[in-house]
């Protein structure tokens, strides 16, 4: 297998961070945090959030976290040159998420519960909203091959992954895959139970930090063969080349101390991708600033890459965006492999010595051709991705 | 493909042997909705990890770890083990406690564990756990084509050689709310009885719940049962059997008539309506495989006179499809078919 077989051809992100790539850059330069309380929907609890502002919805009387896949899916598929459509080439879906999985409107089971009775409009709305179906609606296409993964946090990234092997095995020309997920009251309420949430803007990899923010988002890549895309005029610069995923098998909510199904997941991608650690430029660690997630992280980076590895955690920017983290810190991967930098690691400032190692903490100039982007999810999904950019192709 | 090995929790109980006993009685009268009985679900030493894990989590560790017993494979095979679990639903009746939970006491005061239960992969997660299995695992969700889509990146993943065995199934559950807005959305039968061969534009349907897995490999020597593939849709090749998935979930079944099969049959009246009712028809197909034996259609209401079985009986049979026309009004095939195919 080549390591320029998979290219990726699109990219697309909308988060508080910014509406489209564009802006997302620029708040990562500046290092501007846009999160405060939440707005969007009444609340006892005081967390900050990473709410999008001003969001224009593409589609009415559907679920938020539809129309911020159609943003991020349409910012991707023009990135990639598709604006006219998809011709005869055969396409596939595959997008993560929570949220929109589930049936969780408040109101509609307040009803239900006072009356007996509710009106059906907000299960209208969420049987319209299964991602990767109603995306493939919005295009106009419907493929074969579509499915969305709730792998909880890692469900972006697993979605890539699964749009990956439906490349190599053939059964598509394209994949366009991330993840995509709205703020929203239940996953607010349940972290906030379990005590993960912090009470001010999170620290991700800092010594002091207490916790996460919530926030939305979508982020979304094109994923095509390589020689189509050439075929049809494009010059791929950028690659999707391994993924690994493997299970802790440990507890329900919390990581295995040991870091050892994360690593096993960094193994596999690594042998996928023919590199070893050595090669990484960055990566791009999941990172949530909750005390147990990031200490063993943090380790794992320390024992797999060694302590000079450059790394960053991009939820002092946008929040943990649960199903869309993935999707979206795959394209901040992509990124900072296109232009050659990354951000600073936002909310960082204090070194811990428990974990061994530190993200940067200012805006750093990138030398190298592997990207590694890694999630650790809710039950024990732990998946990484790696990518690629050829300076000989650019 | 191969199955290696199946698991089952349905309305009937737990088991193959209960699975061949629904097929060999026959229909029973559902109390409103074909629920899995809760003595099916009280494994204390299977679940042990599981005790405070709701009902859709357990059916699915249940159904899971009977498919990896029935399959023999060693020990050691575990650490090549994947998982892919698909539903269309996902763990709804725990969404609604925790939805209850904070209506009844504020955001501030709901339960965690309540809440660490809704997410939709926590059936994974404790099946993982209770196998202690390091592999991939995976949860899907969709309303067309769960079930096809899971066993599509079952044989990727096999392909691939990501692991070298996988459970895949299906797991959905069918609560109080999910009964009401059944009654809202679609035509539920007062007879309590799934008619598949009406083929009519509004089918009736009785909601069901229930957990099936399987245990894949493309290893010949752990051909168990039979091979299993998700055809591209729309595709119906021939077959000795066609299973229909005609059970009123997707609106008008008047497709289902281009059937051009010899030998008819459907037993959603033995599982109920489930958007993830494939996966129990294959776990019927492969049992009939190997069995070589057909059991007769639990329902036989027959307005459009065509060939369906009337009666059980031993039967030289080598290839079945199970056929469900989803939403979009596509033909998903799963072709099972005996020997090394």
């Amino acid at each position: 297998m080549s390591l320029t077989d998979i290219a990726i051809t699109g990219l697309g992100a909308i988060s508080a961070s910014g509406k489209n790539i564009p802006e997302t850059l620029l708040s990562f330069s500046s290092g501007k945090r846009n999160g405060g309380p939440v707005t969007f929907f009444k609340t006892d609890l005081l967390y900050p959030v990473f709410q999008i502002q001003n969001f224009n919805p593409p589609k009415s009387d559907t679920m938020r976290s539809l129309n911020l896949a159609i943003a991020a899916a349409s910012e991707a598929i023009t990135d990639a040159g598709l604006i006219n459509g998809f011709g005869n080439l055969r396409v596939g879906i595959c997008l993560g998420t929570t949220v929109a999985s589930q049936l969780n409107d408040t109101d509609f089971y307040q009803q239900y519960r006072t009356y007996g009775q509710a009106p059906m409009n907000s299960v209208e709305r969420f049987l319209k909203s299964n991602l990767a179906q109603a995306l493939g609606e919005f295009l106009k296409i419907r493929p074969r091959f579509c499915t969305t993964i709730v792998n909880a946090c890692s469900s972006g990234t697993d979605a890539i992954g699964v749009g990956l092997s439906w490349l190599r095995n053939d059964y598509c020309d394209l994949v366009i895959a991330g993840g995509a997920d709205e703020l929203n009251r239940v996953p607010l309420d349940g972290f906030g139970a379990l005590s993960v949430v912090s009470k001010s803007l999170c620290t991700p990899f800092d010594r002091n930090r207490t916790g996460l923010n919530l926030g939305e988002g979508a982020g979304i890549i094109v994923l095509e063969k390589s020689t189509l895309a050439r075929d049809r005029g494009k010059n791929p610069k950028l690659f999707l080349n391994g993924y690994g995923l493997a299970a802790d098998a440990y507890h329900l909510t919390a990581p295995r101390p040991d870091g050892s199904g994360l690593e096993q997941a960094l193994v596999q991608a690594f042998k996928e991708a023919g590199i070893s650690p050595k090669d990484v430029a960055f990566v791009n660690a999941h990172g949530t600033a909750t005390k147990d997630n990031d200490l063993v992280e943090g380790k794992v980076l320390a024992r797999v890459f060694g302590p000079e590895i450059k790394f960053i955690s991009t939820k002092g920017f946008t929040g943990h965006t649960l199903g869309a983290a993935g999707g979206l810190e795959a394209v901040f991967s992509c990124l900072g492999l296109r232009d050659g930098w990354i951000p600073a690691s936002a909310g960082f400032l204090n070194f811990d010595p428990e974990i061994g190692i530190a993200p940067v903490n200012q805006k750093t100039e990138i030398n190298g051709n592997y990207a590694v982007s890694t999630s650790l999810a809710f039950g024990g999904n732990n998946s990484a991705l790696i990518i690629s950019k050829h300076p000989a192709l650019i | 493909m191969y199955i290696a090995g199946m698991g089952i929790v349905f309305n009937r109980g737990r088991g193959l042997a209960n699975l061949e006993k629904a097929l060999i009685e026959g229909w029973v009268m559902p109390e409103v909705a074909y629920r899995v009985p809760a003595e099916a679900i009280t494994d204390k030493q299977v679940l042990k990890e599981a005790r405070r894990a709701d009902t859709f989590t357990k059916m699915a560790t249940l159904a899971a770890f009977d498919a990896l017993i029935d399959s023999g494979i060693p020990e050691n095979s575990k650490q090549k083990l994947g998982i892919i679990l698909a539903t269309a639903f996902g763990p709804h009746v725990t969404t609604f406690n925790f939805l209850d939970d904070i209506l009844t006491y504020g955001d501030s005061g709901v339960s965690p564990t309540l809440f660490s239960h809704s997410v939709h992969n926590a059936a994974t997660s404790y099946i993982a756990l209770n196998l202690q299995t390091r592999g991939p695992t995976l949860t899907m969700t969709q309303f067309a084509d769960s079930f096809h889509q899971a066993l599509i990146l079952a044989e990727s993943w096999l392909q691939e050689k990501r692991c070298d065995y996988i459970l895949v199934g299906s797991v959905d559950q069918v609560g109080k709310v999910m009964e009401y807005i059944c009654n809202q959305k679609l035509k539920v039968a007062l007879d309590g009885k799934i008619k598949p061969f009406n083929f009519s534009k509004t089918p009736e349907c009785v909601p069901g719940e229930g957990a099936a897995f399987f245990l894949v490999t493309n290893n010949l020597k752990y051909n168990k049962y039979c091979a299993i593939s998700a055809l591209p849709q729309n595709n119906q090749k021939e077959a000795d059997l066609c299973i229909l998935d005609s059970d009123g979930m997707c609106g008008n079944e008047e497709l289902y008539q281009k059937i051009s099969n010899t030998r008819l049959t459907s037993y959603a009246p033995i599982f109920g309506s489930l958007l993830t009712l494939s996966s129990f028809s294959c776990l019927a197909a492969a049992i009939i495989l190997k069995n070589q034996k057909l059991y007769a259609s639990p329902i036989k209401d027959n307005p459009h006179n065509l060939n369906i079985l009337t009666k059980n009986e031993t039967f030289l049979i080598h290839k079945i499809n199970c056929l469900r026309y989803n939403c979009y009004q596509e033909g998903l095939v799963i072709q099972l078919q005996k020997g090394d195919a």
